[in-house]
């Protein structure tokens, strides 16, 4: 019998994680977005 | 040094000393010293992670290497988000829920005591060595720059550090972490805005005369194994590096295990994959603004303060002939620099651009001199990229905001250095001491054993650091001796988690996987970040063979 409480928390857990991981992947993105305009724009 | 700068310093470390003494509370126990009764928050463990990574060598080496070299440093950190997020499910679950003080303490659980004592030494052996040429980093600009022999300048960071560090345990060396966090970050802002502000050119142009050095080129896509520092490099090898590191070193693993949960474990290392890389470009790009403004105001010719005075004294007429030189380009490459910033049109700016470059070529010509005459006159590595930023904090920032820079050196050394101090001590008394010689004593007994090992470590690596002092670019020795170790370590823990790996394969993994690294740091010219790819991928698959040849069981 499953435990309809425990798979709340683990969903929750999960839609936590994957809410981070998207965050920390968009931060990500925009230095390197930044650092590769940089040097489009300004490198020899 | 004014003195305002100096009781910013004083003030600062006294500070640091003191409120490390007052956490000593709550350590009594050795689950108190080691491990901070696992009651610390996300936030706290993650500043803490931050600054143990974060050491003087980047606030003076890699700040230099911007000024230098420009932005592709950064690559090396590319692999550290994928690493954390990888290590969150992994490696952190796995330590924090065994109840273990130290990384090594687990691989006798998985595998023998063998395993676990080897590569105990080992992170003995790699970290020992790296916390003196992390204390030398700063030491050695320091007593350059002030005037003051070695020892006391080692001494100025090493002691207080000790000090805290024995007292408080790790819940010192956390708190101190935080304070000198945000001490850093707020130095390494304050040095930004600064430079914007007294550049005599905008942002635009500033931007355009970097670039125009291939300071601003921070992507290298091509595959090179040669190649120091490339995306490819950064990326999976950097990976590696940070998985070992983060994942399988004492003095970060010691961080982790100190939090409340799990949870909290993962989001503290999410810390860094959030802040790691803007953290590093603003590192490089402090770098890079100083190499700008040194293009509108005069710079030393060298740039360490002891080898100029050696020089100046014994070839006294060959280095201001060679100064002389070096004015009359450096005006000439200044008058080009305002002419590609206030240029008419893009023709004056090309020509004012070709002017520039051509003048850069001839002042690197001039140093290059200036370099070898400093290294026959002295007979030591003229390589002054340390002292880049150091020289111009101390004559070009107002005075208090040199002292905050200084200060925030000094935190980023002590942060590293307590970290690494209290592993250390951590390792010893629990893989070896406890393990090996005394098993059954009292908590007091090795809470006064922990402070005493602290203590020694300590002085050893003072010691290193006077003797260390010598060596070239400190943050490329820093990260040579651990990718010689850390692919191997991390293969190991690799091993831990495949259930048919067993301790004999694992063992046997470890030193192939050693010796195969050893063979391509000393025979080949692979880059350094390959290694650790290297050293992972040998011990995992000879584990694996050996494991499955064999007739060992596993353990129960």
């Amino acid at each position: 019998m499953t435990d309809p409480d425990a798979e709340a928390g683990a969903a929750a857990s999960d839609s936590r994680f994957r809410k981070t991981l998207t965050q920390v992947l968009i931060v990500q993105v925009l230095a390197l977005t930044f650092l590769g305009l940089l040097q489009l724009i300004y490198a020899a | 040094m004014h003195w305002i700068n100096w009781a910013i310093v004083v003030v600062y470390v006294a500070y640091v000393v003191i409120d490390g003494i007052r956490k000593s509370k709550d350590t009594d126990t050795i689950a108190g010293y080691f491990a901070a009764n696992k009651s610390l928050s996300w936030w706290v463990v993650g500043l803490s992670v931050m600054a143990t990574q974060l050491s003087a060598v980047t606030m003076i080496g890699t700040t230099g290497q911007g000024a230098t070299d420009g932005l592709r440093f950064v690559q090396i950190y590319f692999g550290l988000p994928l690493a954390m997020v990888i290590l969150g499910v992994t490696i952190v679950p796995m330590l924090h829920g065994s109840g273990v003080f130290t990384a090594y303490e687990y691989l006798e659980r998985r595998f023998d005591s063998k395993t676990r004592s080897f590569t105990a030494f080992l992170f003995l052996l790699s970290r020992g060595m790296s916390v003196g040429t992390i204390m030398a980093a700063p030491g050695v600009v320091f007593s350059a720059i002030f005037g003051i022999p070695l020892v006391w300048a080692v001494a100025l960071i090493g002691v207080p550090t000790v000090i805290y560090t024995m007292v408080g345990g790790v819940q010192a060396v956390a708190w101190a972490d935080v304070k000198q966090m945000v001490l850093i970050v707020v130095a390494l802002v304050a040095i930004m805005a600064v430079l914007l502000i007294q550049m005599p050119i905008n942002p635009h142009d500033a931007l355009t005369i970097a670039g125009s050095t291939g300071r601003l080129e921070t992507f290298d896509f091509s595959f090179n194994l040669n190649e120091t520092y490339t995306f490819w490099s950064g990326l999976l090898g950097g990976t590696f590096l940070m998985l070992s590191y983060f994942g399988t070193d004492q003095s970060q693993v010691q961080r982790f295990l100190t939090a409340r949960s799990v949870t909290e474990a993962r989001s503290s290392l999410l810390m860094s994959a959030y802040w790691k890389i803007p953290l590093q470009a603003l590192v490089l790009l402090v770098g890079v603004g100083v190499f700008v403004y040194y293009q509108f105001v005069q710079p030393p010719l060298l740039f360490n303060p002891t080898h100029e005075a050696a020089v100046s004294a014994e070839r006294g007429a060959a280095y201001q002939a060679l100064e002389e030189e070096y004015s009359s380009v450096f005006n000439l490459r200044e008058a080009a620099a305002v002419g590609v910033a206030d240029g008419d049109n893009e023709a004056d700016v090309a020509a004012a651009m070709e002017t520039f470059l051509a003048r850069e070529a001839d002042i690197q010509v001039i140093r290059g001199e200036a370099l070898a005459m400093a290294e026959e006159v002295t007979g030591e590595s003229s390589r002054d990229v340390n002292y880049i930023i150091p020289r111009f904090v101390l004559s070009e920032l107002p005075i208090g905001l040199a002292g905050l820079f200084i200060a925030g050196v000094i935190a980023a050394a002590m942060s590293s250095i307590a970290a690494e101090l209290n592993s250390l001590a951590t390792t010893t008394v629990i893989d070896f001491y406890r393990r090996w010689v005394k098993p059954e004593a009292d908590d007091a007994h090795y809470l006064r054993v922990s402070r005493g090992a602290t203590a020694l470590w300590g002085v050893f690596a003072c010691f290193v650091a006077v003797y260390a002092a010598t060596l070239g670019s400190l943050i490329e020795v820093v990260n040579r001796f651990g990718s010689f170790f850390y692919g191997s370590i991390l293969g190991v823990f690799l091993l831990a988690m495949i259930p048919r790996a067993r301790s004999n394969g694992a063992f046997a993994g470890l030193i192939t996987g050693m010796a195969v690294v050893g063979y391509f740091n000393f025979m080949t010219d692979v880059a350094y970040l390959w290694q650790n790819v290297i050293g992972a991928v040998v011990v995992v698959t000879v584990g694996l063979v050996l494991s499955g040849s064999g007739g060992e069981q596993a353990k129960a």
